[in-house]
């Protein structure tokens, strides 16, 4: 202990702080969160942390539960170095057991190699990209969502299997973006389908006309559509003005109640597609829904928020198993195999890939995303275009 | 005057720094921050600030080897914690490339809002010649295509000026990033991995004893930020910083007193990039990692803070400022979603409070005593 | 292509001039009369859109329905407000730094439009997300092949072009645009002149402020949605616009926000079209390398600042 005169001091105020503390008998055992907190898909990061923290605050309501938990939320700002520089704090914090982290694919493949240094437990919540858990066989590093290859195959057969045969692709220049017009492609041209035109856009734009226009020259059945909300909601909306009768489909990043709050009645028709059970359906995802709901929180879940929580949950499990130890919750996690959450069942592959057989295909129906299956769409009452 | 004063005052901030660097929770921070935006007018008001700086002026050796001791100390007391060793590395990177932009906009008057591009031209270099050549020359490479690529701006930089040439800039580091970020060669949005560095068979990213590896890169952005900061220096003594000064104060004044401005400018813009260049390979080598969002014209701009709040032109200014913009935000953390909020305010406070930057440049003495 | 849709082209980019002409004719008559660069400009313009969108919702709650009262409301009350905060920015923040360097104003306002643009995003209910923007405009449509003509977009047009107008009015004809020159020529003549200085510069800034609400209102109602980032890239492109038409010079604003919306609309349009292998992403890569090569070729913008070397 060479830093000791910082310590003495802050040791009385934890001193302090402990003494308020009644419930200290149970040891508190301190996991991380990191996602973007600030910037423009903060909407995510945001719901993501909120999640988490429910998580949190329901296993902490359990009385059963052998340990208290705290949850350290930090900022990732969707950048690479600043993912470096939480994932370093908090792997380097030995309080910290483990993370639920990133929800912006730049930031973690940025940050699993400093998982991998520190040997800590890391269990992405939102990031798709195949490589975080494919380019390495880091023993630290699991996932809870799905990638974004399988995501792509299911919408690409669905669509072409309505009998829809000309596309455009508009998607954003980040990796979520360029991922999905890669794999969408590549799916695409297997059932069938042809692409049009292609039309990389920057996640910060605000005016599509330009891009719509030529698009509309094209005369496409499908406007394919891969990034986020805050700019699907500016294309769909766009494209309305310019009179361009297509259907839209969307990725999973489009999956969230604001795309339907930005857009009003225009989000209906609207697809999207995305990894896992329809929770909305599900005992656990009705149960996430109440709860969530309870503790008042200004933001919402947002797509991702199931899986930030599930995220948490199958980590403080594993503490609970094994003990606040990073070396043996890596190792239970890795054996996790059929285990029940609010987003279906979850088996991690040997590279930590929960393998996801699951895709559900939503539609906006009446101002709600629906599961395809259940919607007018399917039985016939109601038509995409 | 004596040299205690100076002494005392560079002591307290060293103090300062690590209760900061150790503070955790949202209420130590904010107290602590609180603290200074209370105490720093008070000691401005009675005297101590001004007294501050004579001493250290006067005594420009006891000034060195005290920030030298202040620095030690706190290595020393967080020498295993690798969060603050990354970002004690981080502020000596940045300094290194704030060096060169006080060069730039300080000495010479040549604005430069694209610092992040240049330090992004450095870091693309780390990761693509890093795996091939000795990482040493990777670094100087960085710095040498950082100032070919900055060679591209010099004809529009030198026929504008003012906001004129600041347009230019600023269109260059979106440019930068957009260009890496839709180029498949170089990673695309996706980025590119960085092999840690390895000094001449030192492989900095392997601890030594019961450092935290991160501290090994505190050593190099110490010796490199050491460096530019006495090549700054002598510079801004030398003839080269009174004709660089010149230029800056008055082009057309410089002309006719024969001072061939076009030279000047090309000289300190060239060189400040050769310094971002060198500061960006290294932090890539750091951070393991390069990718477009690391560029983007906020980035710039956190550059361009920096020397601002330090105070233009000066370089002492430098490393203060960018201790408080690395790590203040880093901090405040604990506020998540509101830090971004608290921050912005803060510099905002800062330069309403201290309109010349914290330690505003003296004015230059042409007649030493 | 067809006639219809190089009209939709040209309607498109005429849009997107007149918001650029409204943001870069603030950035110069800032620069006129202090000098200074305000970056927090397209904040305020987000502020606006959103004190907008808020007094939409109070006028729904209160039972007013009629859209053109509720347009005429909105836009008084953003205007009113931009321009006092405008106003108080000046007197605050501007006009305190005019003895520093002018690139501390610049860092000053920048860190203003991020405070700004956090405040909207954290305290605005569900600030974070984007807002569908009421559709108050009659939103008739006729097909002319392919071109849809909006009578929407057709009063926005007009409305922007009237704004721009009234500003050039106000600033050509009127007493307060004679100060404002006066102080844009020479501060120091014009107070000897007797002329209120600081009082100029608060009503330029609320000026200013006024018009990026406008602008701010008029975004929401052509995209019919708007977020907090509107203003971070409206900003750049209007600086942009400013200088590279001529900082100072209100035509120059004017002629660089066509300018610019025009170079966007080509890039997007021509690239793929002359370069088929290469990705459309690459517009922007165009768009600001246009920019560069511009600025070499033309140093002080299209129509130059008249200033006389000293010597």
């Amino acid at each position: 202990m060479h830093n000791c005169v910082p310590r003495v001091f802050w040791a009385a105020a934890l001193a302090a702080a402990l003494a308020l503390d009644a419930g200290a008998a149970k040891q508190t055992v301190k996991i991380a969160y990191i996602g973007p907190l600030t910037g423009g898909v903060s909407a995510n990061g945001i719901g993501g942390r909120n999640s988490a923290d429910l998580a949190v605050r329901l296993r902490n309501a359990d009385p059963k539960a052998r340990y208290r938990y705290e949850l350290v939320s930090l900022d990732d700002e969707c950048k690479p170095n600043i993912a470096v520089q939480a994932a370093t704090k908090a792997a380097s914090d030995n309080s910290v057991v483990a993370g639920v982290t990133h929800y912006c694919s730049v930031a973690a493949i940025a940050a699993v190699d400093t998982y991998h240094k520190f040997g800590f437990p890391a269990v992405v919540w939102g990031a798709v990209l195949p490589d975080i858990t494919y380019r390495n066989n880091y023993a630290e590093v699991h996932r809870v969502n799905g990638t974004m290859i399988n995501q792509n195959d299911v919408a690409a057969k669905f669509m072409t299997g309505l009998k829809y045969k000309r596309w455009v692709i508009i998607h954003d220049t980040t990796d979520y973006g360029k991922g999905h017009d890669k794999y969408f492609t590549e799916y695409l041209t297997k059932y069938g389908g042809q692409v049009l035109g292609r039309f990389g856009v920057t996640a910060d734009q605000q005016d599509f006309t330009a891009e719509l226009t030529k698009a509309k020259e094209l005369k496409p059945e499908v406007i394919y559509f891969g990034g986020l909300t805050p700019i699907g909601v500016r294309i769909r909306s766009q494209m309305e003005r310019l009179g361009i009768d297509a259907v839209f489909e969307g990725t999973s990043g489009i999956k969230s109640d604001s795309y339907i709050d930005g857009l009003g009645k225009l989000a209906e028709g609207s697809l999207s597609f995305i990894e896992g059970a329809p929770w909305e359906k599900l005992p656990g995802g009705l149960y996430f829904i109440g709860k969530y709901a309870q503790q008042k929180y200004d933001q919402g879940p947002e797509a991702y928020g199931p899986f930030a929580f599930t995220a948490a949950g199958l980590i403080m499990d594993v503490i609970e198993q094994v003990g606040p130890n990073r070396r043996k919750v890596i190792e239970e996690l890795r054996k996790t195999r059929d285990r029940d959450s609010i987003v279906g069942k979850i088996s991690f592959d040997d590279h930590g890939q929960n393998v996801v057989p699951l895709i559900t295909k939503y539609v906006v129906q009446d101002g709600k995303w629906v599961v395809w299956e259940d919607s007018e769409y399917a039985s016939g009452r109601r038509k995409l275009k | 005057m004596s040299a205690l004063p100076g002494i005392a005052s560079i002591a307290a901030m060293a103090l300062y720094a690590a209760f900061f660097l150790h503070a955790e929770s949202q209420a130590q921070v904010l107290g602590l921050v609180a603290l200074a935006v209370v105490g720093v007018p008070v000691l401005a008001r009675v005297g101590w600030i001004a007294r501050t700086a004579t001493s250290l002026e006067a005594h420009p050796l006891a000034a060195r080897s005290a920030s030298v001791a202040a620095l030690a100390a706190t290595i020393a007391l967080f020498h295993d914690q690798h969060f603050v060793m990354l970002m004690l590395a981080s502020v000596a990177l940045y300094s290194v490339a704030c060096l060169g932009l006080t060069l730039q906009f300080g000495y010479a008057g040549v604005v430069n809002f694209a610092g992040a591009a240049f330090l992004g031209v450095g870091g693309y270099t780390s990761a693509v010649l890093g795996p091939h050549v000795p990482h040493a020359l990777v670094l100087l490479i960085g710095g040498l295509l950082a100032a070919l690529v900055g060679s591209i701006l010099i004809l529009p930089i030198l026929r504008t000026r003012g906001h004129y040439a600041a347009l230019i800039t600023v269109a260059f580091g979106i440019l930068f990033r957009s260009f890496v970020e839709v180029n498949d060669a170089l990673g695309g949005p996706q980025g590119l991995q960085v092999k840690g560095m390895n000094l001449f068979g030192w492989e900095l990213n392997s601890p030594l004893r019961d450092l935290s590896f991160y501290a090994n890169y505190v050593f190099v952005g110490l010796a490199l930020a050491a460096a530019a900061f006495v090549l700054v220096r002598r510079l801004e003594r030398s003839w080269v910083g009174l004709n660089l000064d010149a230029v800056r104060l008055d082009e057309t004044a410089a002309a006719v007193f024969g001072i061939d401005v076009a030279r000047w400018k090309i000289l300190a813009f060239t060189c400040g990039n050769f310094f971002t260049g060198i500061a960006g390979a290294a932090y890539a080598m750091m951070t393991g990692f390069v990718a477009p969002n690391s560029f983007t014209f906020g980035d710039s701009l956190i550059l361009v803070s920096i020397v601002l709040l330090g105070g233009l032109g000066s370089a002492w200014g430098v490393p203060l400022a960018a201790g408080i913009v690395l790590i203040v935000p880093e901090k405040l953390q604990a506020l998540q979603e509101y830090r971004f909020l608290l921050y912005a305010m803060l510099v905002i406070v800062i330069l309403l409070a201290r309109p010349q930057g914290l330690i505003a440049r003296p004015a230059r003495e042409y007649f030493p005593k | 292509m067809d006639v219809g849709l190089f009209g939709q082209y040209v309607a498109n980019g005429l849009m997107l001039g007149v918001i650029y002409a409204m943001v870069a004719v603030g950035f110069t008559l800032f620069f006129g009369v202090l000098d200074v660069i305000k970056f927090s400009h397209g904040d305020v313009l987000t502020a606006g859109a959103f004190a907008g969108l808020a007094t939409y919702g109070g006028l729904q709650a209160l039972g007013f329905a009629s859209p053109a009262v509720q347009l005429l409301i909105m836009l008084l009350v953003a205007v009113a407000a931009m321009a006092f905060l405008g106003a108080l920015i000046a007197k605050y923040l501007v006009l305190p730094l005019r003895t520093a360097p002018p690139l501390n104003t610049l860092l000053l306002t920048l860190m203003l439009g991020a405070a700004l643009r956090e405040c909207v995003r954290l305290f605005y209910p569900q600030g974070a997300n984007p807002k569908p923007f009421p559709r108050l405009l009659p939103q008739d449509a006729v097909a002319l092949g392919s071109f849809m003509l909006r009578l929407d977009n057709a009063l926005l047009l007009l409305g922007g072009l009237a704004a721009i107008a009234a500003v050039h009015f106000v600033i050509t004809r009127t007493k307060l645009g004679l100060a404002i020159r006066a102080v844009a020529q020479d501060a120091e003549t014009a107070r000897i002149m007797g002329i209120d200085f600081e009082r100029v510069v608060l009503l330029t800034f609320a000026l200013g402020s006024g018009l990026a609400a406008l602008a701010g209102i008029m975004n929401g109602l052509y995209y019919s949605e708007i977020n907090f980032s509107i203003g971070l890239l409206l900003g750049v492109i209007g600086f942009s616009a400013a200088v590279v038409g001529g900082l100072g010079n209100i035509y120059g604003a004017i002629l660089g926000g066509f300018l610019f919306a025009g170079l966007q609309t080509a890039g997007a349009v021509l690239l793929p079209a002359l370069l088929p292998q290469l990705p459309s992403a690459y517009k922007d890569v165009f768009a600001f390398a246009a920019v560069i090569a511009f600025m070499a070729w033309r140093p002080t913008g299209l129509i130059a600042e008249k200033t006389a070397e000293r010597v």
